[in-house]
């Protein structure tokens, strides 16, 4: 396990965001936009120190498995801002559980909504076992529907900026989690841990 | 598809321009990574990160084969894997069917057993014409614990060159207002709406919309439903003749015991059979009607009927029937758990039905254990009206004497019966005829049909020599219909209705057992339908099984007087499932069939005709509701 952490963790790649003279930013990429998007959710503390953007799909296996290890480090670490980019690529009931957890947001149940769908197992959840899910979840149904309808454009303009975003940096799937400096996918609680520790150090050296 | 070899040198084209996207950013990201450098150096690191050389996960190729057919060909990049489902193929909008190999069984994190490819694999899609452009389909995803979107190529039906395909439909921008369902709140429970709830895997996946504990509960329900069909029905003397043959110590906890360690054991075997359904997909119960396990169950029965006939207690006081049902001791719970095991495995193949439901639901969540869970319920279900037979038994039964060892050896006919009924499903029909006839006159003699009667004799003894005698014409007269070729132990004289079945139909039902003959057989129907007044007529498919009691049922119901008209007009296909083998097993999985009894429409291209599935048995009703909805 150790040592899986530490290839992991060496394995982290540094995509450049934050750093002065970036080729990101050289080549027109909006950092900024990416890890301050006022649209998008956000987690954790929100004046945290390291920023960890998370590009997920709710029909993803790995970001199911990855999801509550990111948040138990998340909150242990007490340090860290979460923005959460649903990045709906792999099915089509993807795009609907992305619409529902963004329609959530506007009564403050993105959280709830994102847990309840992130808790469903699979691959191949269709939009019938995520509606389920999301009446379970303790939302207000009829305000989410209203928000829904009045917040549609919003929500479809905010999905299709993730979707830019994710393709501006080159992402090849999900979930992808940049965290500090560096990006990475799939980690587990303790490599979500040394992670965070990883990105602090570098932060501090520049 | 190893009908022809890679090596003999096939001319493949390559996808030129695949992922372009990806390998445009690898390379942006090769130049300012200030990690790359060390990273590299671990190559089991080397896919995570664009900054290596551009790797693309999944390559498609095609081919054609030496008889024509297009072969495609996904190279997969050591680390990842395709998932198999996620392979297809589309031609003008209509879904080419791709006969794939079976992939690895992987442990999906959170989903499951899924089927994966992590080496290259091949998959025939059939001959296809020389023009056009056919467009493939897949999505796989890393070891690495990434998963890539859905990739669409599009392969040069002349050239066989590969393309990018345009964007495909799943897009972030899909309109939130034009979605056909109304809004969430108002929305109602999934696929409760559908109409016949019961007559398709859908509408049982239904039952599990709900928490565990409703969704066991409802498998319980539907368990005492199926326990007054024919699939209960031969374990209820199965069990009674398991209690006679311990009658003599027979008390009514004993007998509760034995009926409860024979239900569970049942509910147990449809519990494995959900789990090996949910975990492999195959239909464990159709994998078991092989000539050997049917052989082997019938032996037991027959062995079983011997020692109740007392031909061998003494024999083999410590053999294999005091094993099996035992009189007293320890054997013999465990004795009546294997045989309600067995008894369900194999002497009552019928739950295809309720499987088809839990496998879907295994397949959409990967959840093992609750659709096990719910088959489980569904036998112990099958099972609880069979501990009345464990209550009442020690009354009824007779306690000893004469009557004991008559009883006996009606149970012990039973099992002869039972041994007959699971040889049938491997003889020919007149074969299993004659048998039952030799049986009936066997047990008409032993039973007193050929007594000789005195003015003295007692009403039982006339009685029985009645019974006997009717029995022995009976038996008399299916050995005579068996010689005659008849099917039907109700009808072994209508030698007309076997001519009738012998004579070509008009419409003669084409049966097949590979996807490639079922293409030939739907492309034969369709060239035929293509004069007849209805161009585009449906096709009707009909998965069955010799060793399949419902699906005899279900002919039956078919060859009614109401439908025989109808269905005549109507192009057939049979599919016989009774080998359990790779290429059935394609079919099956071609069309998402558990097991027999399933059947639907297709057009004249082949695909599935959406709502015209029944999975289990058919109604009168039921088919022609179907059979208008489509047109046909």
């Amino acid at each position: 396990m150790q040592r899986r952490h530490f290839l992991t963790l060496a394995g982290l790649l540094a995509v450049g965001m934050g750093l002065a003279g970036s080729p990101l930013l050289a080549q027109g990429v909006d950092v900024d936009a990416i890890l301050r998007d006022p649209a998008a959710p956000t987690a954790g503390n929100p004046k945290g120190d390291v920023t960890v953007v998370a590009f997920l799909d709710y029909n993803c296996p790995y970001c199911k498995k990855s999801a509550p290890d990111l948040e138990r480090a998340v909150r242990e670490d007490g340090r860290i801002r979460l923005v959460y980019k649903d990045w709906p690529i792999l099915t089509e009931a993807s795009v609907y559980g992305a619409q529902m957890a963004l329609a959530a947001k506007y009564q403050g149940g993105y959280d709830k909504v994102h847990h309840a769908l992130m808790a469903i197992p699979g691959r191949g959840v269709s939009e019938e076992q995520m509606l389920k899910a999301i009446q379970g979840s303790g939302i207000d149904l009829a305000r989410l529907d209203a928000d829904l309808q009045a917040h549609a454009k919003d929500i479809g303009t905010l999905l299709k900026r993730n979707l830019a975003q994710a393709e501006s940096i080159g992402l090849q799937g999900t979930p992808t989690y940049l965290i500090g400096p560096f990006r990475t996918s799939t980690l587990d609680y303790a490599g979500f841990k040394e992670a965070f520790a990883e990105a602090r150090r570098r932060q501090a050296a520049e | 598809m190893a009908g022809h070899s890679w090596k003999t040198g096939h001319f493949w084209k390559t996808g030129h321009s695949r992922a372009n996207g990806m390998r445009a950013a690898a390379l942006a990201f090769a130049c300012l990574s200030p990690f790359s450098a060390s990273a590299t150096e671990d190559p089991d690191l080397a896919p995570l990160f664009a900054a290596s050389a551009p790797r693309v996960p999944f390559t498609l190729e095609a081919a054609r084969s030496p008889d024509g057919a297009l072969v495609l060909r996904w190279m997969v990049e050591p680390g990842n894997y395709l998932y198999r489902d996620s392979l297809g193929a589309s031609l003008d909008g209509r879904a080419v069917p791709l006969e794939r190999p079976v992939g690895e069984a992987k442990d999906d994190p959170n989903f499951g057993v899924v089927q994966v490819f992590h080496r290259d694999v091949e998959a025939s899609a059939g001959a296809l014409p020389r023009t056009g452009e056919l467009k493939v389909a897949y999505q796989g995803c890393s070891e690495k614990g990434i998963c890539f979107p859905p990739q669409a190529r599009l392969v040069d039906l002349s050239t066989l060159d590969t393309r990018v395909a345009p964007p495909g439909r799943i897009s972030a921008t899909a309109d939130i207002s034009a979605r056909s369902g109304p809004a969430p709140a108002t929305m109602e429970p999934a696929a409760l709406s559908t109409e016949g709830a019961v007559d398709d895997g859908e509408g049982i996946a239904a039952l599990f919309a709900g928490s565990l504990g409703w969704t066991l509960l409802a498998f319980l329900g539907f368990g005492l439903l199926l326990a007054l069909t024919p699939c209960v029905f031969p374990m209820i003397p199965i069990l009674a003749g398991m209690l006679t043959r311990s009658s003599e110590t027979l008390t009514r906890r004993r007998s509760l015991a034995l009926t409860g360690a024979y239900v569970l054991a049942m509910a147990g075997a449809y519990g494995l059979v959900g789990a090996v359904a949910g975990g492999s997909g195959a239909n464990l119960q159709a994998a078991l009607q092989t000539p050997l396990a049917l052989g082997v169950t019938a032996t037991i029965f027959v062995l079983l009927a011997l020692s109740m006939f007392g031909l061998f207690d003494l024999a083999l006081p410590a053999g294999l029937s005091a094993r099996l049902a035992g009189r007293g001791g320890s054997g013999s719970l465990g004795g009546a758990a294997l045989l309600g095991f067995g008894s369900a495995l194999i002497v009552g193949p019928c739950v295809t039905p309720p499987l088809a439901g839990a496998m879907l639901y295994a397949a959409t969540t990967g959840d093992v254990v609750t659709g096990a869970g719910a088959l489980f319920m569904l036998g112990l279900g099958m099972g609880l009206p069979l501990m009345l037979v464990g209550l009442f038994g020690p009354s009824v039964l007779p306690r000893g004497g004469a009557w004991l060892e008559r009883a006996k050896q009606a149970f012990g006919t039973v099992f002869l019966a039972v041994a007959i009924l699971l040889a049938g499903r491997l003889l020919p029909a007149p074969a299993s005829l004659a048998m039952f006839g030799v049986l009936l006159l066997g047990a008409a003699a032993f039973f007193g049909g050929f007594d000789r009667l005195t003015a003295s004799s007692g009403p039982a003894a006339r009685l029985a020599r009645g019974g006997g005698m009717a029995a022995a014409l009976y038996g008399a007269t299916l050995i005579v219909g068996a010689a005659g070729g008849a099917q039907d132990p109700l009808r072994p004289l209508a030698f007309e209705a076997v001519a009738d079945a012998r004579r070509p139909a008009a419409q003669a039902a084409a049966t097949v057992t590979s996807s490639t003959s079922f293409d030939r057989a739907v492309a034969a129907a369709a060239d035929g339908a293509a004069d007849s007044a209805v161009p585009n007529r449906p096709i009707l498919v009909d998965f069955t099984a010799d060793w399949c009691t419902v699906c005899k049922a279900n002919a039956r119901v078919m060859a009614a007087p109401e439908l025989r008209a109808r269905l005549a007009a109507v192009p057939q296909v049979t599919a016989d499932v009774t080998d359990y083998n790779a290429t059935t097993r394609a079919l099956m999985e071609r069309f998402r069939v558990v097991g027999p009894p399933a059947l639907f429409l297709v057009d004249a291209q082949g695909r599935e005709i959406p709502g015209s599935r029944i999975v289990g048995p058919v109604t009168v009703d039921a088919i022609l509701r179907r059979l208008d909805a489509a047109g046909a």
